[in-house]
């Protein structure tokens, strides 16, 4: 069942009819229903095994650490007097070992499983590479829809719960919901435990508000993903195809048409997802914040797949930027060096981590790899340059404030992202710097528009593309100061309507035939 | 104003002297420290009141306010 079939429109339909007709209190049990229903339909009984395995392997293990927990907190408050403070201690000292080796154990099992799911070809790829053997890395693999998603989500819960941040959820079947929620399986977001799942295990009444927000933003999203992202998506497979016979600019073009395509398809499947969350009175957390319009690598982080920096900002970045043994550094490297490097390296330490992680998650290849590099590279030059710049800054009396220099630094951002984001879309690494290399190195002026737009065969698409990339633009610069809700619930009912249904009238007309060939998600595939 | 409170100024002023902390509870979510702020910080802190703030720690409402650090220093420094 593709998400932007018929078939999913009716599959929401009827469940908005159904979570809203069940006594409240089964109404979380209706999406578990629908999750499992909706995973089978569109992967298959044995993948769903593998989100099953995660499942209770989770459960089992959360509850476990719960229960230890509990029991020692029990065990230390009953005999606060009998117990000296060295079995206090030994206490505790057993607990946390018996704790982290649950822990340990857990994450190893669910992060194995997805290693062997998804890097398998990729290591024996690289021993063949390395020491010239030639293991047979052709076989086929079991990869479940989602995999990193939910691995990454239910390990974060697991976690949390070691840590004492929140409490091990004692059904089965509500950890089985948080984890399986059809609406985020395949995509995300990534959501922390608390306070999403309270959101999913609430009873909830339908409100016309929550029904008219929610159906908009549907309507929105779609929009982006079947009419603007699908009718780019042959272009830019043409260019990246053949990008060695094009000239440079038709090569640039290609790879800002990328950068609109994929965040037209990313945060359009977010859009269809959230709104329709909302109309069942359920929050999902956001994802994206303008991110085209940041004045940095580090803040275009923050504002694009923000669940997913999260995540690695709590599981890895604070882990390793705060350990004993990195503070330590820094403190002998401050003693050493001075205060600049003894502050910058530990987080720099932290930071390469995060980016080799978040260059293998989203692909195993050595040219996802190089992309999570230039990522990383990017924001740690830019943390220890950041005093020079600030000299510069003011050497160059550069007003920040004002508009020239901040929309200097946004088209900056958006051309570097564009550059590090084509780099594992092309196919290999090398064919992905042969579209940086044609880009700076050939500078033939096409002499038409055929010759400069040679992948795009229908004026009317070209148009489409051109009004609907411009609106989006348009509603962001709205969100920088406004709520674009509020601005469109200005506008008169029955223009609002007209509007909706003039939206309704492009998916119908372009949005359909695009997703006949292109309908599935560029991120479905991590 | 309290003693911890006092020295937890004094190092943040340190980090970065543009912000009232005694009234400022944004710190995080209103983006005034980032990410790369937080771990010296952190270092500062571990050092100056010797405790160890692990990962569990690192939750916005934990850094937003002088108060909340003060109370999250404290919890560290009872339950250790």
């Amino acid at each position: 069942m593709s998400i932007t079939s018929l078939r999913f429109v009716l599959f929401v339909a009827a469940l908005v009819v159904v979570y809203f007709s069940v006594p409240k209190k089964f109404q979380w049990l209706t999406l578990l229903a629908a999750s499992i229903y909706f995973y089978i339909r569109v992967c298959g009984i044995i993948e769903l095994l593998f989100v099953l395995l995660t499942a209770v392997s989770i459960y089992g293990a959360s509850v476990w650490l719960q229960r230890i927990h509990d029991t020692q907190k029990m065990v230390l408050k009953a005999n606060k007097e009998a117990l000296t403070a060295e079995e206090k201690a030994r206490i505790k000292a057993k607990n946390k070992k018996r704790r982290r080796t649950i822990l340990v154990f857990t994450l190893l099992l669910n992060f194995g499983i997805m290693c062997a799911c998804k890097y398998s070809h990729f290591a024996v790829g690289t021993i063949n590479l390395l020491f010239g053997t030639t293991m047979n890395n052709s076989f086929s693999l079991i990869v479940p829809l989602g995999l990193s998603f939910y691995t990454f989500q239910s390990t974060g819960y697991l976690i949390n719960v070691y840590w004492n941040n929140c409490r091990a959820e004692k059904n089965f079947l509500k950890v089985l919901l948080f984890i399986s929620f059809f609406p985020q399986i395949t995509q995300g977001p990534i959501s922390e435990f608390e306070p999403f799942a309270k959101e999913l295990y609430s009873e909830h009444c339908l409100d016309y508000v929550n029904f008219a927000h929610g159906t908009q933003r549907m309507i929105w999203g779609f929009l982006k993903k079947m009419v603007l992202a699908n009718t780019l998506a042959p272009m830019v497979k043409d260019v990246f195809a053949n990008y060695s016979h094009y000239t440079g600019i038709t090569v640039f073009i290609g790879a800002v048409l990328y950068s609109v395509q994929i965040y037209a398809d990313f945060s359009g499947y977010m859009d269809i997802m959230c709104g329709f969350c909302e109309i069942l009175g359920i929050k999902l957390t956001e994802n994206f914040n303008r991110p085209y319009f940041s004045k940095s690598i580090a803040e275009y982080w923050r504002r694009w797949h923000i669940s997913l920096g999260e995540w690695f900002k709590h599981y890895i970045y604070y882990p390793i930027a705060v350990s004993k043994w990195n503070r330590k550094l820094g403190k002998n490297l401050t003693e050493r060096f001075g205060k600049s490097i003894g502050a910058n390296l530990p987080a720099t330490i932290a930071l390469v981590a995060v980016w080799l992680a978040t260059g293998l998650w989203h692909g195993a290849s050595w040219a996802y790899v190089a992309w999570g590099g230039a990522n990383g590279l990017f924001i740690i030059f830019s943390m220890w340059m950041e005093p020079v710049y600030d000299r510069y800054k003011r050497k160059l009396r550069i007003n920040e404030s004002r508009w020239v220099w901040r929309a200097f630094q946004t088209v900056r951002t958006f051309t570097l992202v564009t550059f590090i984001k084509v780099l594992p879309e092309v196919g290999t690494l090398s064919d992905g710097l042969g579209l940086w290399k044609r880009i700076f190195t050939n500078f033939t002026i096409p002499n038409s528009l055929t010759d400069l737009l040679p992948f795009a065969d229908n004026v009317f698409n070209l148009l489409i593309i051109t009004i609907i990339t411009f609106a989006l633009f348009t509603v962001s610069l709205i969100q920088r100061k406004h709520s674009f809700r509020e601005e469109l619930n200005r506008i008169p009912y029955v223009l609002r309507i007209i509007i909706l249904s003039i939206i309704t009238i492009i998916i119908a007309m372009f949005g359909i035939p695009a997703t006949i060939d292109n309908g599935g998600f560029l991120y479905a595939l991590f | 104003m309290n003693d911890v409170k006092s020295r937890l100024i004094e190092i943040l002023e340190e980090i970065n002297d543009d912000i009232d902390y005694e009234t400022e509870t944004n710190l995080i979510d209103g983006k005034m420290l980032d990410s790369f702020s937080i771990i010296r910080l952190i270092s500062s802190i571990c050092e100056e009141f010797e405790i160890d703030i692990g990962p569990k720690w690192m939750k916005n409402e934990n850094f937003n306010s002088v108060e909340a650090m003060s109370n999250m220093i404290n919890t560290i420094l009872e339950e250790e």
